[in-house]
């Protein structure tokens, strides 16, 4: 895409969050996406990306490097967010963003990139692989209560 | 740094402390000025779980560019002592610090004046998250003129610049924003909206610095600051949604437009004339002239006012589908009413030339809307009606309107009436518990203030 310019995500980046969110979901929930990129923002705005064709935010990707979860001890970055407009899908949006994040990884030291994806999620199960992932050596639990 | 359960990583950052003398002085003015320190780390792990625990200390950037990125020296190396700076831009760049120094301390007391009357919990513990890293940015500034040898350009021994700046009170300080009180609470929000956004272009400017050390410290403080700025956007946010489902609340659109036009001129005034700044950009210290940053600072603040908009139009319109509701706020922006809805119960930025004390439009007396007013009397009372009414007792708007008669009298020059500064506060004294720090002594009325100009 040739106008296509990936750059860390603002504040003011959220209610364009919030609208792809939406065109995905079908929900609108700004409180949720104000307390997710806050998050990510007051620990390093510099990890979590945007992409902006002709000064509109059509993709983004939280994510940051942390160590020692899940005894896995390594710096580790984790790709945790992300969503493309369904507009902007099919023109590298989300490689971009992806390449971005991992530049981002490894000048905080990390030698590896983790995510998890529901097994119901097929489509983002493929855009995942397709960036290089492939299953890790972990077990996702998880106990109902 | 502990590095453990989740702690985000910063490899880049190297901590240098600041020789104790120094550091208990700053410890010190913080027990004096900011006594809301000590809450932080009580409530760090409520409302920042599993953030990096704040520290006190300057940060270093590691692998920056250690050649000149802008200026007459491109592509030399950059200075690491002052004394390898052309004397003007060694100058010219202490003023820059000093002036950056007083403006990280001067938010802290400021925002101290209305923390207790806080009305919202997360909105309080943002502020002084905010004020904590304000502290460190003043503390990294310091670090700045404590561990090199400034006397090629000034006589001013270290010590003397850390008590001067430790001194300023609110009304002392180097930049009119940061000599005015806060009326409410709200103003520590529209506040780090609109001036920490002017920070953030200052501190993005300097990244390219040909002082190393300095170019060295902006990342840092720049992470910060990108919290600063949503400290203030998403709580202005929830006013505005709260204000579109209650006519009750207690913020209404009118009285959080008049906050922006309280701070916006003077957020505009932070980056020096309009028609400077090629002087710090050819010396190398800064990347873009005063009228360019401005006029990004402006574009930016308009996004913003777009994106709190949506959300009170959305609130309005709960029953409306996303793009019926982006398509109503595009037809009120242009003047449409929908569903009832003006354009004017929607924020906007007052017109850059409104209620302007310092740079090109200086006392010019232009109203929020552009227009422009001949009779100074109409135009205070147009002035008036447009800003925050606990505002118009202060000792700040007495000496504008003071000063904005006599400029429409021609009974003083417009270049004094620039300079002129309301003298809220001497700069001088005993520290009230005489223990530590001296005060400088006093200086002459007006000897303040008015820094604006210093970006040539």
């Amino acid at each position: 895409m040739a106008d296509l310019r990936i750059r860390s995500v603002t504040e003011l980046d959220i209610e364009a969050i919030c609208k792809i969110d939406e065109r995905i979901t079908g929900k609108y929930r700004p409180e949720v996406w104000d307390d997710r990129v806050i998050y990510y923002i007051r620990r390093d705005p510099d990890s979590s990306q945007v992409a902006e064709v002709g000064g509109k935010v059509v993709g983004f990707m939280l994510g940051e490097v942390r160590g020692g979860e899940f005894g896995l001890e390594e710096p580790t970055g984790w790709v945790e967010f992300f969503g493309v407009d369904p507009q902007a899908r099919e023109k590298g949006v989300g490689r971009s963003l992806i390449e971005a994040l991992f530049t981002g990884f490894k000048a905080r030291g990390a030698h590896v990139a983790r995510t998890m994806v529901a097994k119901t999620d097929t489509d983002i199960d493929a855009f995942i692989r397709a960036m290089g992932f492939a299953p890790a050596a972990v077990t996702a639990f998880e106990k109902r209560l | 740094m502990p590095y453990a359960g989740g702690y985000p990583r910063h490899m880049s950052d190297e901590i240098r402390m600041l020789p104790r003398a120094y550091h208990e002085a700053v410890e010190h003015w913080q027990r004096h000025n900011f006594p809301e320190y000590p809450e932080l780390s009580k409530r760090w792990q409520q409302y920042f779980p599993k953030d990096q625990e704040f520290c006190l200390c300057a940060r270093i950037e590691k692998g920056m560019p250690t050649e000149i990125q802008v200026g007459d020296h491109v592509g030399q190396p950059k200075a690491i002592a002052p004394k390898e700076l052309d004397k003007e831009a060694a100058e010219q760049l202490l003023a820059i610090i000093r002036a950056q120094a007083s403006t990280e301390f001067g938010s802290i007391q400021q925002h101290h004046g209305t923390f207790d009357r806080a009305n919202d919990p997360q909105d309080q513990t943002w502020v002084l998250r905010v004020m904590a890293e304000e502290l460190r940015h003043g503390y990294q500034m310091i670090h700045l003129l404590t561990s090199a040898d400034w006397s090629s350009v000034t006589d001013t021994k270290p010590q003397d610049m850390v008590e001067e700046i430790l001194s300023m009170k609110t009304g002392s300080h180097v930049l009119a924003a940061f000599n005015l009180e806060y009326d409410s609470f709200g103003d520590s929000i529209v506040f780090a909206a609109f001036i920490d956004r002017v920070g953030k272009y200052q501190l993005t400017m300097q990244k390219v610095n040909a002082y190393a050390p300095m170019a060295a410290s902006m990342p840092p403080m720049l992470r910060e600051e990108a919290f600063h700025l949503a400290a203030g956007v998403i709580p202005m946010r929830r006013w505005m949604e709260a204000a579109a489902r209650d006519r009750n609340a207690t913020l209404d659109v009118p009285t959080i437009q008049k906050m922006v036009n309280k701070w916006f001129c003077r957020g505009l005034e932070m980056f020096g004339d309009e028609r400077g700044g090629q002087t710090n950009v050819k010396l190398g210290l800064k990347d873009m002239p005063n009228k360019e940053a401005q006029d990004k600072y402006i574009a930016e603040c308009e996004k913003m006012l777009d994106d709190i908009n949506i959300r009170y139009v959305r609130a309005k319109l709960a029953h409306r589908s996303r793009d019926e509701a982006d398509a109503a706020f595009e037809r009120i922006r242009k003047g449409d009413t929908v569903d009832g809805i003006r354009k004017d119960d929607l924020l906007r930025l007052p017109d850059r030339r409104f209620f302007r004390r310092r740079g090109e439009p200086a006392f010019q007396m232009v109203g929020v809307n552009g227009e422009q007013f001949t009779d100074v009397e109409e135009y205070i009372a147009h002035c008036l009606a447009h800003l925050p009414e606990a505002y118009h007792a202060s000792i700040d708007t007495k000496h504008w309107i003071e000063m904005q008669r006599k400029v429409a009298k021609g009974e003083i020059e417009l270049k004094a009436a620039i300079n002129s500064m309301p003298r809220l506060a001497r700069v001088g004294g005993a520290c009230p518990c005489s223990k530590s720090v001296r005060w400088v002594m006093d200086v002459p009325g007006g000897a303040t203030g008015g820094g604006e100009n210093l970006n040539p």
